[in-house]
């Protein structure tokens, strides 16, 4: 008995310190936000002696967050709608119907897995420069979502084909299209392979640097990374200002995710039982 | 007679999928295809991005990177080796702290779903936002020292800070990779140990077996399909990625933490007017080669294992 108490006190003594871990940047995000200039400098206290909100506003007020937030909106919203629609189709025939070439075309996406964004990178860039697209929004976006398919095809495939196919057989038994079968029977079942998918697209979109850094030169089309950055090339860096955009811009995810979380973990688990 | 009654349906079936993947295929061709084919092509050929013409050079791009140019070849070498680093520290760190945590978070019953929300937490924030408050962190007068000093540990305390010193830097942006990846590994663990059967570990008991005998010839063994996502993963997002060391370090101090896949974007993009397009995409490629190499061999490694 006492053995096995101690044993469970041991597991949560290391589970904590794991969680404190984990925490720990997003900790001190939030504490230096509420901290002065002066006081963001002697660093060593978690607790702001003296909580203050004009960290927070004269961060909001100096940069343009209401132009970063509605372009990183645009900018993630369209690549998550994207891959959700172009990927879900293109799994969907993979999965369930039979067509020639369906083979080779799935394991071409599968296989785009290896082909670093890096090696993509420029030759994205100059063929945008061609076609007028770079520096907008949808020169990022379709890249975005070009990048995302051998995972998305990988999971969703594993995902549609789950379903049984009796399923689909009595539909057909019954009259349906191919366009109804996938809207009505196999989205709502796949649902949380959807969400999955969702959040696996929008946090690492809405955190992009990479190649908004080298396409956008229109600061009224800058995403919050970019703004964020603006703040921390000056010669002085005001680290509560910084942690206050930064805390201004990790917030929308956080809560997106604590929202979604109950679907993404299904959605996970379904794919890796897939 | 079958067969041609059968034959407008299966054309229906054909041209039904086609439609289907249509969009995917479409895009990959205009971002894909025309764009992998260019950048093999470049790799060929010696331009600065603004001249008319490239001029072909054969494969002068890739002997300059791996050994003829002095200039080059022994920053490509060192950026490779601290890569190689990356390669195996970050996966092997990754599934050696990942699956105890999951193991324990597991076994107990209170708090789990609050402990799991946190735990997946630096997943969600990772990127720029948490790049800036780890640099914060990892001041000379960051926390992180003020920290090891109150504890009695300042002698491992950084007095430049942990990203200025050379020999930690690395080492300091690898403990980061693998603090943002642990997540998705937990997770990924821990649905893995929850379909586990029970009754299978509870009939190994009953045989006699150990818990160590249970954990290495039944939990291990059966979580291996998870252990080569993550590792495979890993491994691809070692090699691929770079946003952390170009927010962090910048590839500094001197050269310290650069890794190629930094490289061949400092050559794309950061050289002015000197033609180095074509040893950017050169290096792209070896990359690529790498990637295969490596998956190839992990492959094999973890067939091995289990």
């Amino acid at each position: 008995m006492t053995a096995a108490r101690i044993a469970k006190t041991a597991a949560y003594v290391a589970l904590t310190i794991y969680a404190a871990l984990s925490l720990y940047p997003f900790l001190w995000m939030v504490s230096g936000a509420f901290k002065t200039r002066e006081e963001i400098l002697d660093g060593g206290h978690l607790i702001p002696r003296e909580p203050t909100f004009d960290t927070i506003v004269t961060t909001w007020n100096q940069l343009a967050f209401v132009d970063y937030f509605r372009n990183s909106l645009v900018v993630t919203g369209l690549t998550v709608l994207g891959v959700l629609v172009v990927y879900s189709l293109a799994s969907y025939a993979f999965a369930v119907l039979r067509f020639p070439g369906a083979k080779t075309l799935y394991w071409l996406f599968v296989a785009l897995l290896f082909v670093p964004g890096i090696t993509m990178l420029l030759p994205v860039v100059i063929l945008e420069n061609r076609l007028g697209l770079l520096g907008t929004h949808m020169g990022l976006v379709l890249p975005f979502i070009n990048g995302t398919a051998p995972l998305t095809v990988l999971l969703l495939t594993a995902a549609y084909r789950s379903i049984p196919k009796e399923l689909r057989e009595a539909a057909r038994a019954d009259g349906a299209s191919e366009a109804r079968i996938f809207l009505r029977v196999y989205l709502p079942l796949t649902k949380p392979a959807h969400v999955t998918i969702a959040v696996l697209t929008a946090v690492p979109t809405w955190n992009e640097y990479v190649l908004s850094r080298v396409s956008l030169n229109d600061e009224s089309l800058y995403t919050l990374p970019l703004g964020l950055e603006s703040l921390i090339s000056g010669t002085v860096v005001r680290y509560n200002e910084v942690l206050a955009a930064s805390l201004i811009m990790v917030l929308p995810v956080v809560a997106l995710f604590a929202f979604l979380q109950r679907y993404f973990v299904n959605g996970l688990v379904g794919a890796v039982k897939g | 007679m079958a067969s041609i009654t059968r034959s407008p349906r299966r054309w229906k079936e054909w041209l039904t999928g086609w439609a289907f993947v249509f969009p995917a295929v479409a895009l990959f061709a205009v971002m894909g295809v025309y764009t992998i084919g260019s950048g093999l092509a470049l790799s060929f050929a010696s331009w600065n991005g603004f001249t008319p013409e490239w001029i072909w050079v054969g494969l002068e791009n890739y002997a300059d990177l791996l050994w003829a140019d002095p200039s080059l070849a022994p920053g490509v070498r060192r950026a490779a080796w601290n890569t190689l680093q990356v390669c195996v520290a970050v996966p092997l760190l990754t599934v050696l702290i990942s699956l105890p945590l999951a193991m324990t978070l597991n076994s107990v019953r209170r708090l789990r779903g609050l402990l799991r929300s946190v735990y997946f937490l630096p997943y969600v924030t990772t990127g720029i936002a948490t790049y800036y408050a780890w640099r914060y962190l990892l001041e000379p007068e960051g926390s992180i020292n003020l920290m090891l000093r109150s504890v009695g540990l300042g002698s491992l305390a950084q007095p430049q800070g942990w990203l200025a010193n050379p020999s930690t830097a690395l080492w300091t942006l690898i403990f980061i990779l693998v603090w943002s990846a642990v997540p998705t590994a937990t997770l990924l663990y821990l649905t893995g140990l929850q379909a586990i059967d029970p009754s299978m570990v509870e009939a190994a008991r009953i045989d006699g077996a150990g818990p160590r005998q249970v954990l290495w010839r039944i939990i291990v063994p059966l979580l291996t399909p998870m252990t080569t996502g993550i590792v495979l993963l890993g491994v691809r997002d070692s090699l691929h990625g770079f946003q952390i060391f170009q927010i962090m370090t910048l590839g500094g101090p001197g050269g310290h933490t650069n890794v190629l896949a930094l490289e061949t974007y400092e050559l794309a993009f950061f050289k002015g007017l000197a033609p180095t397009l074509g040893l950017s995409s050169a290096l792209g490629w070896l990359l690529f080669v790498a990637a295969v190499l490596l998956t190839l061999a992990n492959a094999r490694l973890l067939r091995r294992v289990r």
